[in-house]
């Protein structure tokens, strides 16, 4: 066995802030060996971004170190000085979970990589670090890598830049690298991409990967073992699939027992009896597009098309969801369907009324038959109101005068979300991101309403959260017979809560389909690319060898002719390039709009069935 | 590159700087117009007839209408401004109607005065004593700069600490003390007392130096504190330290990165401070007697000067409009991001 680069031993770090002094991380040891990509997992909280900070000598006011060594090749760079830890960073590289914010905003992203070659390896020249930048961007695979050189961070995508960043880290051929996170803002795709792309560079740069992360499916998907962590303590370290098959510690086991299952189990969800089912919610034919000015030109805008001809039903009691990836148009169809903004084509129907049309009381009738949960439990709370005012303003704004009558209907909601009575009168400050989105729910849920539409409810919330809001989903819906839609870009969740799923890419739903057909025998490579990058910790229905897709969705400024999934789909031929598929029904209830869907007959299937009342 | 307004590294694409300057350029001149429009109205509305006090007081009321007739003042506002405006597009801001071509400014005394034919041009007037306003002005900010660079960047860097109060408390001072006040004070200790510099007149560029410190010092705390805070902010950015974990020394992550950021807000702050620049030149030209354009626009709103004030405050705001694009277009080279 080789010797170890990088010898973590009995680290402690502490929250140092007067008052409020606690233990972050206990009496951390582990090692790594070169090339080696070690996992670290553990929930939000745990300590593991502090580990990773650690381990890169980068621990700060508030936090202190109590104790122990990072030994990097038989050095503790915890005791060295700010100048020699500085010349150390060209074999100690991090890649961080903010790739936006990672560099300076003003300047081209190939100069502030060839600055830090300079700073850690003053003796390679400008002209040679640019060269490197440059052949590493395409190692990468950034398209064009050269002009993509000069541009600026804004200019990348979320994806791109995180590549970016890991050329950044690369570039000076460390030894170690810390990976913070990195997958955790990026679509499960271009996920799927960096993780294959991080497993390459260990091999051609002989790079040992400390590959942290709040997902065991996604650790598990880079790395070779992993180290799992509770509440500051290393509770087990494993290799990858013995530790996934056998987990020993109990926290361990219950992390394992929280992964959702795809394909292995049937989920509980074939809700929605077939017997009455009425249409709440319908989508015809909508389309929404913005104008955004052209820069650099003297006038002109160009339009966006986020949304383009978009339609299905939604039926009582359904668990209806969108998946797609970022700028797939769901969060524009999310302000459609909630009436923050009206249709530029089509109408949204609520109970067969248009809901565009609807203005004073029959608007705030709607407002409160529909109902949404918002993605980010922070920004979404006001921080200076208690949490009983929160939940007591909607029922004033829907004409509610009886204070006591308002009171006990809040706290009747806050016992049904899982809220303790005590909170009432606090200030939301303390609240984990758990219970806001509790809190988040129970605004929602204190009008009554019908439908729920969870935009990213879901995505801001460790795995052990999501297990436990998933669940009181459920029964919320049983209690009150709800009908959801989700918005999501995560699949596992999706295949958990609901029981119908639109698929969307570039502003159109390109297959809608019954959960399990969706899982089983998707019908547009799209679906089979997302499903096949997702993490899981089950043997692969979908080999990303055959589906995975390369590159990132072109702009829906400049969408490309015929389907607009062909610039990246593994099986576009001819036909792709002029005409674009319409949505064709692939048995009784499903659709998909691909030209290898053998059926032809068109989304008139879809109105067929819709006036049948199936 | 699809679109992108940038061409290699950093410089605007000619197409860019053209567009923008073009777009610029037409949205400052209505500026101007409607600056021209407000001035030209309120002059005409506001109680003192001009032609009184150039006819001089004992002219008989006849007289006074006669001229005034002549010179188109009883015409409708609007028919004398679309007059005024056809002669200024051509260059020509008209003729005072006080001074004489030939100096000294006349009350008018006596209406038969022989000057009083040859009138002087606007123009002329403004040339003259516009280099003198840029001259003390450029210097004043070349000061204000220099100090509240040394002392904003310093403060930045070390929120909370002895340097960030010393900025506080300086730029407290410098904000509460009069401008009128501070200048007789300076000129009494650092020219009557101390006889290192000239103070009253124009001789020299050193009689420029003492007004310029009095300007200085109105201009410095706001740019000490926007200086101050941008660093600041731009210190506690993830860019920031995530550069000392890529390696990069600390010098060169503040020069290179942090400076370069906290100067977008720095120029918008620049921008603005300019026409409080301009009203602060007004006071000390007056009270250092500095021949510059504050000189001649409190002489000429004391003689009631229409012709002069106007073309004043076309000129001052042409220079405003311009330095105000020149700023946004430093800002966007600096910043890709912004749009103006």
């Amino acid at each position: 066995m080789a010797a170890a680069v990088l010898s973590v031993r009995n680290l402690s770090v502490d929250l140092a802030l007067a008052g409020r002094e606690r233990p972050i991380l206990k009496d951390i040891s582990f090692d790594m060996r070169p090339r080696e990509i070690v996992g670290v997992v553990g929930a939000s909280g745990s300590g593991k971004t502090v580990l990773s900070k650690a381990v890169v000598n980068w621990i700060e006011a508030p936090l202190a170190i109590r104790g122990g060594e990072v030994r990097f090749r038989d050095r503790d760079i915890l005791a060295m000085a700010p100048g020699e830890m500085r010349r150390l960073r060209r074999d100690v590289a991090y890649v961080g979970a903010n790739p936006m914010g990672a560099l300076d905003p003003t300047l081209p992203v190939g100069r502030q990589i060839v600055e830090k070659i300079r700073a850690v390896a003053p003796e390679i020249g400008g002209a040679e670090a640019a060269r490197r930048v440059v052949e590493l961007l395409e190692a990468v695979r950034i398209p064009s890598a050269k002009a993509r050189f000069h541009d600026y961070p804004s200019q990348f995508s979320g994806g791109m830049m995180q590549r970016a960043l890991i050329v950044d880290a690369m570039v000076s051929n460390p030894t170690l690298l810390v990976a913070d996170n990195v997958t955790q803002p990026l679509d499960v795709t271009v996920a799927a991409q960096v993780i294959r792309l991080m497993r390459e560079l260990t091999e051609r740069f002989e790079t040992a990967v400390l590959f942290v992360s709040s997902s065991l499916p996604v650790a598990r998907e880079a790395a070779s073992r992993i180290l799992v962590i509770d509440d500051g303590r290393l509770v087990e370290e494993q290799p990858t699939e013995a530790l996934i098959a056998s987990p020993r510690h109990p926290y361990t086991r219950e992390l394992v027992s929280q992964v959702p299952a795809i394909w292995r189990e049937a989920p509980a969800v074939p809700r929605g009896s077939n017997a009455e089912r009425s249409a709440v919610v319908s989508l015809n034919d909508v389309s929404q597009t913005y104008r955004v000015r052209k820069r650099g030109a003297f006038a002109g805008a160009s339009e966006l098309r986020a949304v383009r001809r978009v339609t299905f039903d939604v039926f009582k009691g359904d668990s209806f969801a969108v998946v797609g990836e970022s700028g797939c148009g769901k969060s524009t169809l999310m302000r459609l369907l909630s009436r923050l903004e009206r249709p530029a084509g089509g109408e949204v129907l609520c109970e067969g009324q248009d809901i565009s049309k609807l203005s004073g009381a029959g608007l705030l009738a709607f407002r409160r038959k529909l109902q949404l949960v918002l993605q980010d439990p922070f920004d979404s709370l006001p921080p200076r109101t208690a949490i009983g005012r929160m939940l007591e303003i909607p029922l004033r704004v829907h004409g509610w005068r009886d204070a006591g009558r308002i009171r006990e209907k809040v706290r009747a909601v806050m016992n049904d979300v899982g809220l303790p009575d005590a909170l009432y009168e606090e200030l939301p400050t303390g609240l984990s991101a758990g219970q806001r989105q509790r809190v988040n729910v129970a605004r929602a849920m204190v009008l009554d309403p019908e439908i729920l539409l969870m935009d990213e409810t879901l995505s801001a919330l460790d795995q052990t959260e999501q297990f436990k809001l998933l669940a009181l989903f459920e029964k919320l819906q049983r209690e009150h017979s709800l009908t959801y839609i989700f918005i999501s870009h995560d699949l596992a969740m999706v295949r958990k809560a609901c029981n119908r799923i639109a698929v969307m890419y570039l502003g159109e739903v390109v297959e809608l389909a019954d959960n399990d057909r969706l899982f089983f025998d998707p019908g547009h490579p799209y679906t089979k690319a997302l499903l096949s990058a997702m993490p899981t910790l089950e043997e692969r229905r979908y080999r990303p060898e055959d589906c995975l897709l390369e590159g990132e969705p072109p702009s829906p400024i400049d969408l490309p002719t015929g389907c607009s999934f062909r610039s990246r789909c593994p099986q576009a031929f001819d036909r792709c390039v002029r005409e674009n598929p319409l949505l064709t029904a692939r048995g009784r209830t499903d659709l998909s709009s691909c030209h290898l869907v053998s059926s032809p007959s068109a989304i008139a299937a879809e109105r067929a069935s819709r006036s049948t009342g199936t | 590159m699809l679109g992108a307004p940038n061409g290699r590294d950093g410089v605007r694409s000619p197409m860019f700087v053209l567009s923008f300057l073009i777009r610029r350029l037409a949205q400052g001149a209505v500026i101007i117009f409607l600056v021209s429009l407000l001035i030209f109205t309120l002059l005409r509305v506001v109680p003192g007839d001009p032609v009184r006090l150039m006819a001089g007081g004992m002219a008989p009321e006849a007289l006074i209408e006669e001229i005034a007739t002549k010179m188109g003042l009883r015409d409708p506002i609007v028919v004398q401004f679309g007059r005024y405006m056809g002669k200024v597009v051509q260059g020509d801001l008209g003729q005072s109607f006080v001074r004489p071509a030939n100096g000294a400014a006349t009350g008018g005394a006596s209406f038969n005065d022989a000057t009083r034919g040859e009138r002087a041009e606007v123009l002329d007037l403004i040339l003259e004593t516009l280099p003198m306003t840029l001259q003390l002005a450029a210097t004043a900010l070349a000061i204000a700069l220099v100090f509240s660079t040394a002392l904003g960047v310093a403060a930045g860097l070390n929120p909370g600490g002895w340097i960030d109060k010393l900025a506080f408390y300086v730029s407290s001072v410098f904000i509460s003390l009069p401008n009128f006040w501070l200048g007789i004070v300076l000129a009494l200790l650092l020219s009557v007392k101390l006889g290192w510099l000239p103070a009253i007149g124009y001789a020299g560029y050193s009689y420029t130096i003492l007004p310029a410190i009095v300007l200085a010092v109105e201009l410095s705390p706001v740019l000490i504190r926007t200086l101050s805070s941008a660093v600041a902010a731009q210190m506690g950015q993830s860019y920031v330290a995530i550069g000392h974990v890529r390696g990069l020394t600390l010098p060169r992550i503040v020069l290179n990165h942090a400076l370069r950021n906290a100067s977008v807000p720095l120029l918008n702050v620049l921008g603005v401070q300019f026409s409080s620049l301009l009203g602060g030149v007004i006071i000390v030209e007056y009270i250092f007697d500095y021949p510059g354009l504050g000189l001649l626009t409190i002489n000429a709103v004391l003689q009631r000067d229409f012709p002069l004030i106007q073309g004043i405050a076309i000129v001052t705001s042409a220079i405003f409009v311009l330095i105000n694009i020149l700023v946004d277009l430093a800002a966007t080279s600096i910043d890709p991001r912004l749009e103006y």
